[in-house]
């Protein structure tokens, strides 16, 4: 299921916050609305944890992780990585990044199996990500933008990216990450989706001013509700073309 | 209405009008003003209240044209309405004479300025301002009935609903008091009054719902009557400039029961003559009120007409909004049957292209054989399968900062897995014996010690320690000694080292030996045969003989440098050298004390313990009555 939610009026929430399949983890703000939207839908199956990196609320670009672990970057300081440790589970591996393109939520898109990553990122970096992530990784663009960790958002069970992507590169992307894709705005047309959309395997949580028609396409496509993703190209159509144009 | 025309901001009337500007010249300009001052001044103050009263009404009418909408660039559907509501003639002339008195209020303006050059006194250049004003005032008042129209005309354009004319919308028309409002209550939010009487809708009502994801306008018409146009009211024309105007689907509601006062023939009779108005756009045809009378019910002759309804080649829906029976069906059918034909048409246009991406579902190709499975936790398909929707309703952050209000405080370690829970709370310094406790943090810790726990114990267990350390005694015993001797050694070489380059300080003057002496001097002259009287007239020998003046001896003894042997300082280093090793440090040290005085020199003071100020103000100049000037000293 999706549900829209909002940070202190904000709708990027992807900026405040970093949901996997294990941990979810929840910038600090002036009240706990925006927190116990998160807890009150996954708290009792994983842990919904308050966090800041860097002394910054901006976690969601800060860090990337999946199930298996999560990369902070290396302004980090040592009480945050610690309170992280402490409240995250101990299968997950946690580990400071030595990377010069220090919001890794930016340049990384990942699942639990697959990463798509910035072409000038540090070869330790990937290294590290190989190791704490367990997952493939490519160096790719998407829709000509260095950018993928902010274009780009999936899950195990699909994903979407920016609106601007080639049907060509839509495939060639499906095949690299090995679920179904589709082009796709937020927040009423916002073409940055990580900023505006988290998501795993089972929920998505995407900003306030998401359309139903946005909602349903990465309902479909996240496999989130009993749609099929196919379902885009058939019953959603009419309503795609008509508000599309 | 509101969404197309920007906020418009209150006309006043021409009394307030004039009230507001007058008043506003009177509080932005000057007001005092006297005959001996020079003429130049005087015109020059009359001529800034004109102009300024003039820029004010200029300013003032300009905002009212500007924000009146202009019925040429508004949308056909809001021209057309516009006229219906407000007769566009009048409400050109309306702006036209505004536009015209700002111009003649301008003109008038400079005439006046002109005249005020050569005002030669107070009063003539007051009576120009006057007659200025006056002016001014008079041509506002002719507008008067102008102000007061566009002011009509403002509150009710702001009153009217924010139709989008290009958005999806049904559009609902039919004769008087057919269920065309009971329908609009019935699918969307929107509130219509209805009444069981004609013409109880008397503008247009926006409602909006919802289908298949997107968001559907509906369009609540008054009804229309069956005659020419040209003899349509303004309340039917509403209802024609929104069929003409607005892509819409068109849902002719008809009543099956002729309760509304118009026979079935009447209402295919008007379907025809108001068909043309709304061609090529989608039309469903809905018979409405079937609760009261249902279509297989009624007489042979009306079936025939039903018959022609479905023969014109669009679908016929039947329903009662009464009952809500087919409500539903109605909508769907009007919705599906729109976005069947927008969609239709946008193919058509070339803006197709440049969507297809997001209509592609880009499936993946195989590109190895790893699985990679879809990651949900047990509990969440459980919770899924028993459609357990509001979950355990625990209390959540949020509840709990509600309740404590301003005492709430954020809990970070409650979130915390720790393997011993009672840790939680425990204090972790951040620095710890001046290092960094996070640089040392090691998850394998008590691992780590466990191992070299027991591998202290097997040492003890088999007098490791003990045993070592009788052999080492003796040996250490040795080493230990010579360190000492080396440690000591070393600090006298330290100490000698100090002494040798110390600072200089006073030395001690070296005791002079004496290489002369009386006696050595009498014998080697009798050596050489000269005879010495040794008496006391010798005149070497004086400094031992007593003194011939009367005067007493010295109270204390006279310092000597050579005093025997013992060594005295003859003085101490001048202050100014003390502590200084040699002569080039005196120079550098004499150099930089210059230096250091040279601030003071400036200020031709001692040092910074000079105070002394030397000449004061004189206290004339102080005190007293004082004409502008003359503060300072002459």
């Amino acid at each position: 299921m999706a549900i829209r939610a909002q940070f202190e009026g904000n709708n990027e929430i992807g900026v405040f916050a970093k949901l996997t399949n294990s941990y979810c983890l929840v910038a600090i703000g002036g009240s706990e609305n925006f927190y116990s939207v998160f807890e009150g839908e996954i708290g009792d199956t994983i842990p919904v944890v308050h966090a800041s990196i860097a002394g910054c609320r901006v976690i969601g670009r800060m860090c990337v992780g999946n199930r298996h672990g999560l990369l902070v970057p290396n302004t980090t300081t040592d009480q945050e990585l610690q309170h992280i440790r402490n409240a995250l589970p101990d299968t997950v591996k946690i580990y400071r990044a030595e990377e010069k393109l220090s919001a890794l939520g930016n340049v990384i898109a990942c699942n639990d199996y697959v990463a798509l990553v910035h072409p000038d990122l540090d070869r330790e970096t990937e290294d590290l990500l190989v190791d704490t992530l367990n997952v493939e990784v490519f160096r790719h663009t998407v829709a000509n933008n260095v950018l993928v960790g902010s274009y780009t958002v999936f899950s195990n069970q699909g994903g979407m990216v920016s609106p601007k992507t080639s049907v060509e590169d839509l495939d060639e992307l499906s095949s690299l990450l090995q679920v179904p894709l589709v082009a796709g705005t937020v927040n009423r047309g916002s073409d940055v989706l990580a900023a505006g959309l988290v998501v795993n395997d089972w929920m998505a949580v995407c900003g306030h001013d998401t359309t139903s028609t946005e909602v349903s396409v990465l309902e479909s496509v996240f496999k989130l509700s009993d749609h099929e993703p196919s379902q885009i190209q058939t019953q959603m159509r009419d309503s795609l073309v008509d508000t599309l144009s | 209405m509101a969404h197309v025309v920007k906020h418009i901001t209150a006309v006043p009337s021409y009394k307030d009008f004039v009230d507001i500007v007058l008043s506003r010249t009177q509080r932005k300009t000057p007001t005092v003003i006297h005959k001996h001052y020079k003429i130049s001044r005087i015109r020059e103050f009359y001529m800034r209240k004109v102009k300024f009263t003039q820029q004010t009404f200029h300013d003032k009418l300009s905002l009212i044209i500007s924000e009146f909408p202009l019925i040429s660039n508004l949308h056909p559907f809001y021209a057309t309405l516009m006229n219906v509501l407000y007769n566009t003639d009048h409400y050109k002339l309306a702006l036209g004479g505004i536009n015209k008195a700002r111009q003649l209020i301008d003109d008038c303006a400079k005439d006046h300025v002109k005249l005020l050059k050569y005002g030669d006194s107070l009063y003539r250049c007051k009576c120009l301002k006057r007659a200025a004003l006056g002016r001014m005032v008079t041509i506002m008042k002719g507008q008067s009935k102008n102000l007061q129209y566009l002011e009509e005309i403002r509150q009710h354009i702001n009153r009217l609903p924010t139709i989008d004319p290009n958005t999806r919308t049904l559009l609902i028309t039919g004769f008087p008091n057919v269920g065309k409002s009971s329908f609009i209550n019935k699918i969307s939010r929107a509130d219509v009054e209805v009444q069981p009487y004609a013409f109880t809708t008397k503008s247009l009502y926006v409602g909006h719902t919802d289908y298949k994801y997107l968001r559907w306008q509906v369009l609540d018409t008054p009804g229309i009557l069956d005659h020419p146009i040209e003899e349509r009211n303004a309340i039917e024309m509403q209802a024609v400039a929104a069929l003409i105007h607005i892509r819409a689907v068109v849902l002719y509601i008809a009543d099956v029961s002729e309760q509304c006062g118009h026979s079935l023939e009447e209402q295919l009779a008007l379907y025809k003559n108001i068909k043309p108005s709304f061609s090529n756009r989608p039309i469903v045809i809905v018979l409405n009120k079937i609760d009261v009378v249902r279509p297989d019910e009624l007489s042979e002759e009306k079936k025939k007409i039903l018959d022609e309804f479905r023969a014109e080649g669009e679908p016929v829906l039947e329903m009662s909004t009464m009952t809500e029976e087919g409500v539903m069906d109605v909508k769907t059918t009007a919705c599906e049957k729109l976005l069947a034909f927008r969609v239709e048409q946008k193919m058509k246009s070339n803006k197709i292209g440049s969507i297809t991406n997001r209509l592609h579902v880009a499936v993946p190709k195989k590109r190895d054989d790893k699985e990679r499975p879809v990651c949900i936790p047990e509990a969440v398909l459980k919770k899924k399968k028993a459609m357990d929707v509001d979950g355990a309703n625990r209390k959540l952050e949020r509840d709990i900062e509600m309740e404590m209000g301003d005492d709430y405080t954020l809990d970070l370690r409650k979130t915390w897995l720790l393997q011993n829970e009672d840790e939680k709370y425990d204090v972790i310094p951040e620095i710890w014996q001046g290092r960094n406790v996070a640089d040392f943090i090691d998850p394998d810790i008590m691992k780590k010690l466990e191992e070299l726990e027991k591998e202290e114990e097997a040492r003890e267990e088999a007098h490791y320690y003990s045993e070592s350390e009788s052999d080492e005694d003796e040996e250490m015993k040795e080493i230990r000694k010579t360190a000492k001797k080396i440690r000591e050694k070393r600090t006298i070489i330290t100490i000698e080292s100090g002494e040798k380059r110390r600072v200089e300080k006073s030395r001690m003057p070296r005791s002079k030996k004496r290489t002369r002496s009386v006696a050595q001097l009498e014998n080697e002259l009798e050596e050489l045969g000269v005879e010495i009287p040794r008496n006391s007239e010798s005149h070497y020998g004086r400094a031992k003989s007593k003194s011939r003046s009367a005067s007493r001896p010295p109270l204390k003894k006279k310092r000597d440098e050579s005093v025997g042997s013992v060594t005295r300082s003859k003085s101490r280093t001048p202050r100014d050298k003390s502590g200084l090793r040699d002569n080039t440090m005196i120079r550098k040290v004499k150099k930089i004390a210059k230096k250091a005085q040279k601030p003071f020199n400036h200020q031709a003071k001692k040092g910074e313990g000079d105070r002394v100020i030397l000449n004061m103000k004189p206290k004339h100049l102080f005190s007293g009555k004082r004409k502008a000037g003359k503060t300072d000293r002459r």
